[in-house]
């Protein structure tokens, strides 16, 4: 039995691992789509990057008072080309504008400098183009901005002091400082939640993606090395010499368990560069999920091995029984084609939800499917939260062993051979 | 009826409406070549898919060496190899690692097996080319392979559906002589089934003519053509069948 087993699973991994289509599909793609996603994004942060450091802008003064002069000094200040234009009505500017290739017009109109020193409200107009309506464009716009404000900030400071001469201008312009610190696990972070949250956000993308990846991998292999069999009915000589139908099923799951693991290894290592570029992004001041205190303890690796093997049984077992009722091939793909939207579901909502703020109804539903509790328990092995992982791993292995008990059965039946699903008629006839 | 290798009696096989055996029943002795001729539809490939082991009869039996099928699968698959009709080979492997595999499930040690894989390569004639991966055979290089592989272990009783089918003259010949060589040389029994009436006429000692689920005549080549009076099994399958 063990020699017959052996000798399944090492013809299993040849067979499959030789088939261009798996190991393109599951071991090289993910080492080079996940690093060109990741370069692809950083290429575009800095492009973004270097179109908001090397912003121009155009001036139109109209006012020529002593406070629009200092205005300008300040936008000259900023890391942007000034250009001022002669030009003295706005069309004329944007013509301008669009001669200098530059995308940011500030118009100061006349009085500006008057309804300041007479205390009155001043105005400036700030016109922006739009052409590709990129992510670029709207951050340059708003780049002039932060000068201005700056400016706003000096009038308001030097309004006060000269009105409460006692006084603390920063006091009286805001009275109240709130400070955010963060707790995790009990222990005080002093870093701004909005920092936590980009740093969280980049985690829990990657793993319901990485899951999600790896589960719909392994179905297409299992699917597909059961139909080939089928197809060329090596199936049907398989199944007429002395090993037992179960030692074949089996053999078959730990084939494709193996060749689903180098995938998830390759896997893994694509996406943990992806993910770091997204950290490169991301200002996290240097603080990682070990200095939270969120790093996984033996025991939360152990566990999550378990539920990731648990759950890659269940979903081998699952495209077997699927593929066992297939003619071919492309039939097997197309019958575990809408088997993935289990997978799908569960991984898109918890890449950005908490299964806890969702609906009722919601809840249920994903608490039913199996693959939720792989999520759930991934993040709970970062959290240390043992109990949670042993419920999901219980749920997982109830569901698998009930999966495995129906393909033991349609294996041990001569179903595996007369079984068809009939695209044509939609219904199971017999050979 | 020591020398009895297969024995069917009152085969029958439902599939939902269909009755593909009703009431099918031969006997196979020891050392033929014994082949089931009949039209498409007949029930050979379900008559050799129950002996194989694969389905269960709905009611009959069918015994091997005494084993019943149905009741003893895994004594039956110690004892029989079987050729399903146009079946192919893992694609990736070579010719070499294909009969490896197969030899693995029925030798204990690594020499048994090595000498199974050596005479699976000198039956199947196909040389060197039993390095390259299968995907690169042509259909009759496969034929001769799946053949090769079925006779290596020396089973007691070869199970062969339309082991020609398809094949081009040169294929066929050198399939037929496989059988006939290997069957006299080993003391194999070889049961088959065919479309092919000449051929089942040159190879087999003894044939049984299948029509709609049952054997209709059964008997050696020359037993049948005296029968009926004919010159050929073509004939005489369409006189027992009054299809003509």
């Amino acid at each position: 039995m063990v020699k017959g087993l052996s000798n399944l699973i090492s013809k299993e991994i040849k067979e499959l691992l030789r088939d261009p289509k798996i190991l393109l599909g599951m071991v090289l793609m993910p080492l080079i789509t996940f690093p060109l996603m990741g370069a692809a994004m950083n290429i575009s942060t800095s492009t973004l990057e270097e179109s908001t450091r090397n912003v121009s802008v155009m001036i139109m003064n109209l006012d020529k008072g002593p406070l629009a002069e200092s205005l300008l000094l300040i936008l000259q200040s900023m890391n942007a080309t000034i250009i001022e234009t002669g030009s003295s009505t706005v069309e004329d500017a944007l013509v301008d504008l669009s001669q200098n290739n530059t995308t940011t017009l500030v118009v100061i109109p006349q009085g500006f400098s008057q309804n300041l020193t007479l205390g009155l409200r001043a105005k400036i107009i700030v016109y922006s183009v739009f052409e590709s309506l990129s992510l670029a464009e709207g951050i340059r716009s708003s780049a002039v901005e932060v000068p201005i404000n700056l400016y706003k900030n000096a009038l308001v400071t030097q309004a006060i002091r000269q009105a409460f001469p006692d006084r603390d201008p920063l006091a009286v312009l805001d009275p109240i400082s709130i400070s955010n610190v963060a707790v995790v696990k009990g222990k005080i972070v002093n870093v701004s939640s909005d920092i936590l949250r980009s740093l969280f956000m980049s985690q829990s993308l990657g793993f319901p993606l990485v899951i999600m990846l790896l589960l719909i991998s392994a179905m297409q292999i299992a699917a597909t090395s059961i139909s080939i069999e089928k197809e060329e009915k090596t199936l049907e000589t398989l199944l007429t010499v002395p090993i037992s139908r179960l030692g074949i099923l089996t053999g078959k799951l730990a084939g494709s368990v193996v060749v689903a693991a180098a995938g998830a290894i390759a896997s893994m290592v694509g996406v943990n560069y992806y993910i770091n570029s997204f950290n490169e992004m991301i200002p996290t001041q240097n603080i990682s999920l070990e200095d939270l205190g969120l790093s996984m303890t033996p025991l939360s690796y152990g566990l999550l091995g378990v539920m990731i093997f648990v759950t890659i049984v269940s979903a081998l077992a699952l495209a077997i029984i699927v593929a066992a009722f297939s003619e071919n091939v492309r039939s097997a793909q197309a019958l575990v084609g809408p088997l993935n939207f289990i997978f799908i579901f569960p991984s898109l909502i918890l890449m950005f939800a908490d299964i806890q703020m969702l609906p009722y109804p919601i809840q249920i539903v994903l608490y039913a499917i199996p693959y939720t509790h792989s999520i759930i328990a991934t993040k709970a092995a970062f959290l240390g939260d043992y109990f949670t992982m042993l419920v999901s791993i219980a749920y997982v292995s109830a569901f698998t062993i009930a999966v495995l008990y129906i393909a033991a059965r349609i294996f041990t039946t001569e179903k595996i051979v007369t079984a068809r699903i009939s695209f044509k008629k939609l219904k199971i006839r017999k050979p | 009826m020591n020398n009895v290798v297969v024995e069917t009696k009152n085969l029958v096989k439902t599939f939902g409406d269909i009755k593909a055996l009703n009431g099918l029943s031969f006997t196979v002795t020891q050392g033929e070549i014994f082949g089931l001729i009949g039209p498409n539809g007949a029930g050979k490939t379900t008559t050799l898919r129950i002996l194989a082991t694969l389905i269960k009869p709905s009611s009959g039996y069918a015994k091997i060496f005494g084993y019943d099928v149905e009741k003893n699968p895994s004594e039956v698959r110690r004892i029989i190899s079987y050729l399903p009709e146009e079946a192919g080979a893992y694609k990736n492997l070579s010719g070499f690692e294909y009969f490896e595999f197969m030899a693995n499930f029925y030798h204990q040690s690594p020499q048994e097996g090595r000498a199974a894989v050596e005479e699976a390569a000198k039956i199947s004639g196909l040389g060197e080319r039993l390095k390259d991966r299968v995907k690169t055979y042509s259909k009759g290089m496969n034929r001769r392979l799946l053949l090769a592989r079925a006779l290596m272990m020396k089973p007691k009783l070869a199970i062969l559906d339309e082991p020609t089918s398809g094949l081009d003259v040169v294929h066929a010949f050198h399939v037929r002589r496989i059988i006939q060589e290997y069957t006299k040389t080993h003391g194999v029994t070889v049961l088959l089934s065919s479309h092919n009436m000449l051929e089942v006429e040159f190879l087999c000692n003894q044939v049984a003519l299948v029509n709609e689920g049952k054997v209709i005549s059964q008997g050696s080549p020359h037993e049948l053509k005296s029968h009926y009076s004919v010159n050929n099994l073509e004939d005489v399958f369409m006189e027992a069948t009054k299809l003509g």
